[in-house]
């Protein structure tokens, strides 16, 4: 190495290298979550736990279901042994729940015939029947944007929305569904899909600021007083154009209102909560050309959002529904989707669980990650927090949307009992987020897409 | 349908009929329906009774159709989804079935006008030209939007999210939808394309940047000539899949592209380049550096190099370089200078000859940058500095500049509007220029600065808003010039109007000078958007750089020692070239006004030396693609044998007869098949069937046809997938598969038989059926230039084009003509439409 030369430079591998391979984030302590400046949350609001630490909620989905046979624990409650592709949950199995018998029957043809990727994929947040269109959009606003209207302003991010599939084929996407239904989880309203944001740098810069560490809080309040300005500029613009168009135009146009009231609630939440964290660790430079490491620094962003506060609402599309990656890292050719479509030949049957495996063991990486964090009220993040993971489709040789293979991680900050494999005996995926809302103290839900009340054995 | 649009419907209905039939205003609606629906019981039932009731009434009905479900009138007419089926599968003689009688000619033509004239209502002297949403511009609009404005390439792949697309295409206005975040980008985008474009100040110190490419090289040793080999890829266009890889390491907000010089670690060398200095004084350099190495399975790389840089003979620095993944090395020097050349050298010398090599490391030279003089007094103009301040000298006086302040915003935001600013906005925008350059320590190009951030954060410029003139009686309204020139330029360059449309726009003289404009576009170099986008994504080339096929189980030996493609640089090379022989095929159907069935059938293609090997035609040497005359009996020639068409449709193992025989009925023939069923009969149950051997792929999907819930499309997709057979995934030729031979023949639902592809393609571009292709690249061309899908009532124009088309012997400028001409592109329907749509094209 250059005994000289003083480098400017960084990349994923230092900044590994720079906070250990496990943990790859830096220590809490040099990270106070805001609220510890605002630590005088009481107990009883939203998304706050009994202690007074931040709620968190995640949602994280893996694409084209999971071998059933494969996937599901044998046993019941406390005493269950973890299926073959779930294994490598094993070291947080004390944290996870696994929910069998939760359905999304709104993802079902019903009248709509094919698209069940599409259905599968944006229905998994809204629990609606999606107009099947290939132009004029209609799905519900997602879950995680009902909660970000609740309570988003709590922190300077209201949610996050992350995605590890930023390669798009050309032509049509599923079956007369249009392309926006498969790439997106969140709907900020039933009209409006909230596009994910797959590059790792662009993340931590909207975070913490662009720049070095020392320079970003700087560097954040530049822009957001730059951005201010030119805000009052361009609302006017907006008006004086809406003024000149038809009803569909003002629609598409309330889109950019949105936008423009959404950075301005931000710059003034950033100003309420005071200054930033600036983690003592490199930018990550762009996209990670292997998946492994693009999925890990995703996870990486998401934990650093929820260790310090940015927010305490994020989703995360790891693969569409329908993806056809293949997986050369663990030895397979072919793509994630055809082999799906499996027929019931064993090889392929065998391959598709590795993909399951595979998704498995990143996702307990993010889990064990967020266990090894400590947040203001001694416990855990991964404690503070309710994470589930799963996806729309549950069979994905059949396209069956019953029984759908999820797990809600996390201890819920207490409220939440881990460590049990529970049959909810066919009920409404929606149901579970209900019972989510019951968690953070959101009361005003009553029903949320086509749920049927809460889970009580969560 | 709401009540609203009912009646809007029942209203267009009436003036409708007024206009086509004759019936005083008076007349109720109701008595409209009866009259087309006795029209249908007179003269179009007794057709449909001789040759579909069989199988689609009297409770028959074969595919979920039946014909004579209808209580009422209403009902009949108003099933427009129902009769465009009809239409599309009678017009196309998918039916009825070609074993049973067919309606003779008359007939057929008066089932599909009653269906244009009285289901969907067309009146085909003023047609309804639809409505597209206000447009937000869409990746590669802003890309090169900003380009022609700021003069500056802005890296959009890297910075903003893919565009959701519908229909195929990515400029769908109706979905491109405006998140809080994209709005966000947009702003942060904005700011950094102004800071790298706009001058912040009136002079600055001079400087040049010397690209490491620049520097003449020299390796010692048996190397190839000036570069070494690994750095080639720097030097080479960027595909599609080195944009991404480009973009994923890109740490750079704006794309530059930095071609490199590449240093090997193992191979001593030398690379010198000599710069001229203006002046005497004081210079300031820069030397930017990265070391770069991949990881490599067969272990860690321990080499070392040195590397030294003299200036006119003197050592500046000496360094010793080990691995790095990616480190970036910087280097800073003051020297005093004489006017005249100054002689730059790299030296860079192997330390460990005889460490064993695993992996590639190198040093790269990214830029040598030389500024001075530093003496104030010696400052020239920045770079730009005329394209954003026309005017000598900024006037001193608060008044005149604000004056001057307001010209050159109201210049710059009617291009940047693409249309005249108006004068609040741009009083506005000066007011704003002059809080900036009022505070202390600011300048009057920052002020400037930040009211070009404004304007291009402004909705104004991030979508494009149309305007229309006045309309006529009956008549939906023209959109104004200036609209009319956005549709154009975003048509065919993916980009702002220039200043020419502009300015005739203002005159109101483009109209006028329509066809003039159009092919003045199409020469233009920016019309290769054009191609890009359009060929892009209707054939799915795009696809080509990452489609994942796995080269080492579709390719046997003695193609994988052709084709190279084990080595990832022929690989991408290749790749690379599949691309640009669908670029180049279209360029020159266009370019050269070819009729467009040659894009099925024809008997040249577009190749290099490497296409040519992998397509084993003879005698085609160098890099440069060039039409090629095939042989007489080869396969090649048109898209459907292309290699990109033929990757974008196989799986990652093997070919995928079913997605080819689906991608050829969605983009080529426009008969698009429903999506499957949700409860497949899985092909294993028929593979059950055959006990004496292995079934091949052909086998199994005849079992599978044998279903009827899968026969109705399959016996559409498969023979045409099977006919390409003996192209493995990769696009490669086979005798057999598997040592087994390969069986094309096939016969098409409308009863054509055919042996080979070959036969095919004469068969699908023969006059009785290549309106199926006209009308199917009609609607995908129509499709991408007005940014929206087709819907019913866009037959009746799609119909004229394509009749045009068979005048015209199928010359591309009558389609051009044709959908420009149309009233879709040139008018707009005003409001909002009826609400109700059937979608043609999904």
């Amino acid at each position: 190495m250059s005994n000289m030369g003083s480098s400017r430079g960084f990349s994923r591998r230092n900044f590994l290298r720079g906070v250990g391979v496990a943990m790859a984030l830096p220590a809490l302590e040099s990270l106070q979550p805001l609220t510890a400046a605002a630590a005088a949350t009481t107990a009883g609001q939203m998304a706050t736990t009994a202690t007074g630490a931040p709620l968190r909620t995640a949602f994280v989905y893996f694409p084209n279901g999971a071998i059933p046979g494969a996937w599901w624990p044998t046993g019941a409650g406390a005493d269950f042994v973890l299926g073959k592709t779930m294994a490598p949950l094993e070291t947080m199995r004390n944290n996870i729940q696994i929910l069998r018998g939760l359905d999304h029957r709104t993802a079902e043809a019903g009248p709509d015939g094919g698209g069940d990727h599409a259905r599968a994929n944006s229905c998994f947040l809204t629990g609606v029947r999606l107009k099947k269109s290939a132009s004029d959009l209609h799905a519900g606003v997602s879950f995680d944007q009902v909660l970000a209207k609740h309570y988003g302003d709590q922190t300077r991010f209201p949610s996050m929305e992350l995605s590890c599939d930023f390669v798009r084929k050309s032509g049509s996407c599923d079956s007369g569904y249009s392309c926006a239904y498969t790439y997106n989880l969140a709907w900020s309203t039933p009209t409006t899909p909230l596009t994910p944001e797959p590059n790792p740098r662009l993340v931590f810069e909207r975070m913490f600021g662009a720049g070095a560490h020392g320079e970003r809080t700087a560097n954040l309040l530049r822009r957001q007083e730059e951005q201010r300005s030119v805000l009052d500029f361009v609302m006017n613009d907006a008006k004086s154009m809406q003024r000149r168009l038809g009803a569909a135009d003002t629609r598409k146009l309330d889109q950019y209102f949105t936008g423009v009231r959404d950075i301005e609630t931000r710059i003034a939440n950033a100003e309420k909560l005071g200054t930033t964290a600036d983690p003592e660790m490199d930018t990550p430079s762009g996209i990670p050309a292997n998946y492994e490491q693009h999925v890990q620094i995703m996870y990486d962003m998401m934990a650093l959002a929820f260790q310090t506060d940015s927010t305490r609402i994020s989703t995360m599309l790891l693969a569409h529904d329908g993806s056809n990656r293949s997986f050369a890292d663990i030895g397979i050719a072919e793509g994630h989707h055809d082999l799906s479509h499996h027929r019931n030949r064993p090889e392929w049957i065998e391959k598709v669980a590795s993909i399951d495996l595979w998704y498995a063991k990143q996702f307990n990486k993010f889990l064990e990650k967020l266990d090894s964090m400590k947040d203001i009220d001694g416990n855990s993040v991964l404690h503070n927090s309710m994470i589930v993971y799963g996806g729309g489709n549950a069979d994905g040789n059949r396209h069956t949307h019953t029984n759908l293979p999820i797990i809600l991680a996390g201890g819920g900050g207490g409220s939440l009992k881990p460590g049990r494999y529970v049959d909810m005996k066919s009920k409404p995926a929606t149901n579970l987020f209900l019972t989510m809302a019951d968690r953070l103290n959101v009361s005003k839900i009553a029903r949320f897409g086509d749920s049927t009340g809460t889970l009580s054995q969560i | 349908m709401t009540e609203m649009s009912r009646a809007r419907w029942l209203q267009a209905t009436v003036t409708a009929a007024v206009m086509g039939v004759g019936i005083a205003p008076s007349v109720r609606a109701a008595a409209v329906d009866t009259q087309r629906a006795e029209h249908f019981r007179n003269d179009i039932k007794p057709i449909l009774t001789e040759y579909c009731f069989d199988c689609h009434a009297d409770g028959a009905k074969k595919g979920g159709v039946e014909l004579d479900k209808f209580k009422t009138d209403a009902e009949l007419l108003n099933d427009r989804e129902l009769w465009f089926n009809v239409l599309k599968y009678v017009r196309s003689d998918v039916m009825p079935p070609s074993k049973k009688p067919h309606p003779d000619v008359a007939q057929k033509k008066k089932i599909l006008e009653w269906i244009k004239s009285d289901v969907f209502l067309i009146d085909p002297a003023h047609p309804n030209p639809g409505r597209v949403t206000v447009h937000r511009l869409n990746r590669a609009e802003y890309r090169n939007t900003i380009r022609d404005l700021m003069g500056v390439e802005f890296d959009t792949d890297s910075e903003f999210p893919a565009d959701d697309t519908g229909f195929g295409f990515d400029n769908i206005s109706d979905v491109l939808t405006l998140s809080p975040m994209l709005l966000e980008k947009y702003l942060q985008a904005a700011e950094a394309i102004v800071a790298k474009s706009v001058p912040t100040t009136a002079y600055v110190m001079d400087e040049q940047s010397i690209l490491g490419s620049r520097f003449t090289a020299k390796v010692i040793e048996d190397m190839p000539a000036t570069m070494p080999a690994a750095s080639m890829p720097a030097t080479s266009p960027p595909t599609n899949a080195r944009r991404q890889q480009n973009n994923a390491n890109n740490n750079n907000r704006l794309r530059q592209k930095t071609p490199y010089l590449a240093l090997s670690y193992y191979k001593p060398a030398t690379a010198t380049y000599t710069v001229t200095a203006k002046k005497d004084g004081k210079y300031h350099l820069v030397v930017d550096l990265t070391a770069k190495g991949n990881f490599a399975s067969s272990g860690f790389d321990f080499n070392k190099a040195s590397l030294a840089l003299k200036l006119d003979g003197q050592e500046l620095f000496h360094n010793e370089y080990a691995w790095a993944e990616r480190r970036e090395y910087h280097e800073e020097f003051d020297v005093n200078w004489t006017a005249g050349r100054h002689t730059f050298q790299f030296d860079l010398t192997p330390l460990t000859p005889g460490v064993k090599q695993t992996t590639q490391l190198e040093m790269h030279v990214d830029d040598v940058i030389v500024r001075g003089p530093v003496d104030r007094s010696q400052w020239v103009r920045p770079a730009n500095y005329a394209r954003y301040f026309p005017e000598q000298n900024t006037p001193e006086d608060a008044a005149g500049r604000k004056a001057a302040a307001k010209k050159l915003l109201r210049d710059f935001a009617t291009r940047a509007f693409r249309r005249p600013a108006d004068e609040p906005s741009v009083s506005r925008l000066a007011d704003l220029a002059e809080t900036v350059w009022s505070a202390p320590g600011k300048t009057y190009e920052q002020g400037i600065g930040k009211a070009i951030t404004a304007i291009l954060s402004s909705p104004r410029f991030l979508y494009r808003e149309e305007q229309t003139l006045a309309s006529g009686a009956n008549q939906a309204p023209l959109v104004d010039e200036y609209s009319l020139a956005s549709r154009l330029s975003y048509f065919l360059w993916s980009s702002m109007p220039d200043d020419q449309l502009l300015k005739l726009a203002s005159k109101n003289e483009l109209r006028k000078n329509l066809h003039a404009q159009v092919k003045r576009m199409l020469a233009d170099p920016k019309a290769t958007a054009f191609t890009e986008n359009f060929t892009g994504q209707w054939l799915e080339a795009r696809d080509v750089a990452t489609v994942p096929i796995d080269v080492n189980r579709v390719a046997d030996s003695e193609q994988l020692r052709r084709t190279k493609l084990q080595n990832d640089n022929e690989k991408r090379l290749t790749r690379t070239a599949l691309q640009s022989e669908v670029r180049e095929y279209f360029k020159y159907v266009v370019e050269n006004d070819r009729d467009v069935i040659e894009f099925i059938d024809s008997d040249y293609t577009f190749l290099n030396e490497r296409l040519a090997t992998y397509y084993g035609v003879p005698d085609v040497t160098g890099e440069e693609l060039r039409k090629v005359q095939l042989p007489p009996d080869s396969p090649r020639g048109g898209i459907l044998t292309m290699g990109a068409t033929l990757m974008v449709t196989s799986n990652p193992t093997r070919t995928s007869p079913v997605k080819r025989g689906q991608f050829i009925l969605d983009n080529v023939l426009g008969i698009p098949s429903p999506p499957p069923p949700p409860d497949i009969p899985a092909l294993e149950e028929s593979r059950g069937k055959i006990k004496d051997h292995t079934p091949t792929l052909r086998e199994q999907l005849a079992l599978h046809r044998e279903a009827p819930v899968c026969a109705s499309c399959h016996n559409r997709m498969d023979p045409i997938g099977l006919s390409l057979e003996h192209f493995n995934a990769l696009g490669l030729w086979r005798d057999k598969e598997r040592g087994a031979d390969i069986d094309t023949s096939g016969v098409l639902i409308t009863g054509e038989k055919f042996k080979t592809i070959q036969d095919l393609k004469k068969i699908l571009a023969a006059n009785d059926r290549k309106d199926d292709f006209y009308r199917c690249f009609t609607e995908k061309l129509l499709t991408y230039a007005l940014g929206r899908g087709m819907d019913y009532q866009d037959v009746g124009t799609i119909d004229q084009i394509v009749s045009k088309l068979d005048s015209q012997h199928g010359h591309f400028s009558a389609l051009l003509a044709g959908v420009i001409d149309s009233p879709a592109f040139q008018r707009k329907q005003a409001g909002d439409g009826d609400g109700s749509s059937v979608t043609l094209v999904k």
